[in-house]
């Protein structure tokens, strides 16, 4: 057995690769090999977002100055309606395709016919229905996390155990009792694992939202920036959304070890 | 009135494989207060027909009934035990207990005490905060058995409760059983795979045929109660296991040579 392969790593040394190549990104941009105005060096992207994150606004020609907080406010934010609307609508019809064959037989169809359409292929629909606004940003958003979260609900309503069921019912449980302290507690897992997918899919769906449909948040920057060629916004752009994207997603997974406190246990 | 009373049952499931006739025609009458257990050859229909007067499952031909009334679908007057417990794993043992008077609506002060009452009864005094995994199997078993008592219910149905645990906690919780069944008192309807396990525990002991199941024999456990482990070593004892064993070595030859049989016609 290797024994050293199974142990913990050192917590730094995930780091090192990371910063061997920051290292020479960093040559390669203060010697001149790769132009600024392409891949601007690491230093210049770190002054930039400084100045974007606690910059004065207002002051000099740099629209972005002290615009970093309210930017990612706004993208957060149609990410949050979107994947709330995205939980409210596919966790309920999840459960019910789950549990209900007929309902099943009428709704299931629909959604996998739908869910190969990438959310890209929705944005000109998404447009002429909902203008240039938030409303199309969050139908987007909310429609690419949809998916994830239904399908792995219905999949965990699906696989609840016989006989918890019958356990339930022998112990006077209604039809309603049984979907909401058996059925969903039971799919609760895989709702989470739906969730963090559709989380995911959130991000992505929010910055193509911003970069076609909207004219505000880190996608909208980070298209605008490109085409005034500040690569340096562009860099710390994508950056802020690999953050983002990685906060919400840590923000989730606690959440979900608090609900699902009792799946430590047992080898399940 | 009998608490359970089964007439002519008859199940046939449908499938993709073919009918199977699981039950051919059972009768079956339990007294109120009777412990009877069930035996038989694996596959003969011992958890169809306890499916059946759970109202798990619905019967083909026949009719049974629970103190006069025709069964239809589960409810807590027929508690049932499971062979792997079945507790909700994301409820606490005592969440586990209640849940059942939560359903009902029935009033929290006399449930919090029946809980308390049949916890201790059980020997799970203190695990009330414990969640299902945190128990070795016997204590989970024992979690089923007061989820049932609170309900307060006029027929137990136990399905081989006690099969998955080693010989040793088989035993214990035998007479926990017993000792339990002394308290709450109700009929039992307990099947089993353990000839000692029947005759220790039950007023009747049922053998059931090879599949399509019927009932072969109906034995009267005359041993006195309360039964301890001395029980096992009584010379009437051994005299209804010899009994028992050799029914139950015949319904399995039949089982076995049946199935050779539509193996062969198979081929
Ligand atoms: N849902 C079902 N669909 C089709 N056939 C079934 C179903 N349930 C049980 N059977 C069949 O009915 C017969 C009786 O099954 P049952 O589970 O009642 O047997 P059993 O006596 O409890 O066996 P064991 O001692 O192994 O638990 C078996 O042949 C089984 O394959
Ligand atoms: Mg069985």
């Amino acid at each position: 057995m290797a024994v050293a392969a199974n142990a913990a790593p050192p917590a730094l040394l995930g780091l090192a690769i990371p910063a061997i190549l920051v290292a020479v990104w960093e040559v390669l941009g203060q010697t001149g090999v790769v132009p600024q105005g392409i891949l601007p060096a690491p230093s210049l992207v770190a002054a930039t977002w400084w100045d974007w994150a606690f910059g004065a606004r207002g002051m000099g020609f740099n629209p972005y100055l002290g615009t970093w907080a309210e930017t990612v406010l706004f993208s957060t934010k149609r990410v949050f309606m979107g994947f709330l609307t995205a939980i409210v609508l596919g966790v309920p019809i999840g459960i019910m395709i789950g549990w209900n064959r007929l309902v099943a037989g009428a709704v299931d169809p629909l959604i996998q016919s739908l869910r190969p359409i990438p959310i890209t292929a929705w944005l000109p629909f998404s447009i002429a229905v909902f203008g240039i606004r938030d409303a199309g940003a969050v139908f987007l958003i909310s429609l690419g996390a949809f998916f994830p979260i239904v399908v792995n609900t219905t999949a965990g309503a699906r696989d609840t155990p016989k006989n918890l069921i019958r356990a339930a019912r022998m112990m006077g449980a209604s039809e309603r009792q049984l979907l909401l302290r058996v059925v969903l507690p039971n799919a609760l897992p895989s709702i989470f694992t739906g969730m963090r997918l559709g989380l995911g899919i959130a991000w992505t769906a929010v910055i193509v939202a911003e970069i076609v449909a909207v004219k505000s948040g880190l996608g909208y920057v980070l298209w605008d920036a490109y085409y005034v060629g500040r690569m340096d916004v562009v860099i710390a752009d994508m950056i802020s959304i690999g953050l983002a994207g990685f906060i919400s997603d840590r923000v989730l997974v606690a959440a979900g070890h608090r609900v699902l406190h009792w799946k430590q246990f047992g080898a399940r | 009135m009998a608490a359970v009373d089964i007439e002519g049952v008859r199940k046939v499931f449908g499938g993709r494989a073919g009918a199977v006739e699981a039950l051919a025609a059972i009768d079956m009458t339990l007294a109120e207060g009777e412990f009877a257990c069930i035996l038989g050859p694996s596959g003969c229909g011992k958890s169809t027909l306890l499916n059946v007067i759970a109202g798990f499952e619905d019967l083909t031909e026949g009719s049974a009934r629970v103190f006069g009334q025709g069964v239809s679908k589960p409810g807590p007057d027929r508690a049932v035990v499971f062979q792997e417990a079945s507790l909700f794993p994301w409820l606490t043992v005592w969440e586990n207990v209640t849940f059942g008077p939560r359903m009902l609506g029935r009033p929290k002060p006399e449930t919090e005490e029946l809980a308390r009452r049949f916890l201790g009864l059980v020997g799970l005094a203190g695990f009330e905060n414990h969640l299902p995994d945190q128990l070795s199997g016997g204590m989970k078993q024992r979690v089923g058995i007061a989820r049932c008592l609170i309900l307060k219910p006029r027929v137990f149905l136990m399905d081989e409760p006690f099969g998955a645990l080693d010989a040793q906690t088989r035993m214990q919780m035998q007479e926990l059983l017993l000792h339990v069944w002394d308290e709450a008192r109700g009929t039992v309807l307990f099947i089993t795979h353990d000839i000692d396990e029947a005759i220790f525990l039950a007023d009747t002991v049922y053998v059931m045929t090879a599949r399509p199941g019927r009932i072969r024999s109906r034995i009267v456990v005359d041993l006195p109660r309360p039964r301890t482990i001395e029980v096992l070593t009584d010379p009437r004892f051994n005299a209804l296991r010899a009994d028992i064993l050799h029914q139950i070595r015949e319904e399995a030859s039949k089982a076995t040579r049946a199935f050779e049989e539509e193996e062969r016609a198979r081929k």
